[in-house]
């Protein structure tokens, strides 16, 4: 980590076609530099220049040149430079390395707290409910089909997951036979949806419910779930969450 | 009107073909359920699955298919369900029945709220 105060600026000079190990010198050393640790690098495509052998390289888009001059310039401090150096300047082959002292105002900050490549596999298991709400489709909300605005407001108070599930026959609170007609786009099917959630978070929605079925039947069961996850930024969070002991009673 | 209770919910699984003289099983058990006053019964149809029988059931549009499985939902009190529970016996030829005790809260639309 490179902090403000001094430090040594270094750049590399190259041309673009030498290559190392079959790969562009550039690119190489970028990778060096990057596995070595180094707080940061840039690497500059020169549009016109020449070298040690005073031979002109410029853009030209009827002669593609492609030996076009290279910068790549890092910042590091002195002890790091010095460690790397010698291999540096084997990369840099025919290249110029040039080193000046510097100051640095103000380090870079890490923007965002480092991810794993590769999501990792989760498995949370633990204690929770299922609360299972029988309606029918022809329930509304405020001019809404109710199983949607439920899932909506599942949604906006943050319960784990809810599946809406329609019956293809029932009855219910409201006493009718429901037959699915589903060719016919009939909407008089029973909706079942089942949510599941710790037993706070469901009970805590709970006066929700209360305010937005009229008539049906909510059924609440205890469940064990194992819950597959790929890690995410919050996921230590959600491990908090679920943890068994943290989640019912 | 709002009323709690503690209930048992079973779930009856078997397939669309099954028969019950003469009428679909599934139509069958819901109309018992319908007699003796059981409070919630609904029945899905899955998109695929196995049962006792071991054969894949497939419900497919282009083949149309029949034999679906099904699954019930049926929820009550505990005394209710043992009313049932002997006529399942009696029709469920082939199939799987899954009981739990289940905690309710069930809303009825109360006259007032219901003419409007």
């Amino acid at each position: 980590m490179l902090n403000a105060g001094k430090a040594i600026k270094v750049s590399i000079y190259l041309s673009d076609g030498s290559t190392h190990h079959g790969v562009p010198v550039y690119s190489s050393i970028l990778d060096f530099l990057f596995f070595r640790g180094v707080a940061g690098a840039t690497v500059f495509k020169g549009v016109a220049g020449f070298g040690a052998d005073h031979h002109m390289h410029s853009a030209n888009l009827v002669e593609i040149s492609d030996r076009l001059p290279i910068k790549i310039e890092f910042i590091e401090t002195r002890e790091k430079v010095e460690s790397i150096l010698g291999k540096l300047e084997e990369m840099a082959g025919s290249g110029l390395i040039e080193m000046q002292e510097t100051t640095v105002a103000k380090p870079a900050q890490v923007s965002k707290p480092s991810k794993p490549v590769a999501p990792e596999h989760l498995k949370i298991e633990g204690n929770a409910q299922m609360m299972r709400i029988f309606i029918s489709e022809e329930d509304r909300w405020k001019d809404k089909p109710l199983h949607e605005a439920l899932v909506a407001a599942m949604r906006a108070n943050d319960i784990a997951g809810v599946t809406v599930y329609r019956g293809i026959l029932g009855y219910g609170a409201h006493g009718r036979i429901h037959k699915d007609k589903s060719l016919l786009s009939s909407h008089r099917g029973s909706i079942m949806l089942s949510a599941i959630d710790t037993a706070e978070k469901l009970r805590a929605f709970l006066p929700l419910v209360d305010q937005m079925v009229e008539a049906g039947l909510v059924v609440f069961s205890d469940v064990d779930i194992i819950k597959y996850a790929y890690r995410a930024l919050d996921v230590e969070a959600a491990a908090e969450q679920t943890k068994p002991g943290t989640v019912s009673e | 009107m709002k009323e709690q209770f503690s209930a048992r919910m079973l779930r009856v699984h078997f397939g669309e073909d099954d028969r019950w003289q003469g009428k679909p099983l599934h139509e069958a058990i819901l109309a018992k359920c319908k007699e003796l006053g059981i409070a919630e019964a609904i029945v899905f149809r899955g998109i695929e699955g196995y049962g006792s029988a071991t054969r894949i059931r497939h419900a497919s549009y282009w083949r149309l298919s029949k034999d679906a499985p099904i699954q019930m939902t049926i929820i009550d009190t505990e005394e209710r369900i043992a009313m049932l529970l002997p006529h399942l016996d009696a029709m469920v030829e082939e199939g799987l029945v899954a009981t739990s005790t289940v905690e309710v809260i069930r809303y009825v639309r109360t006259p007032a709220t219901a003419q409007t």
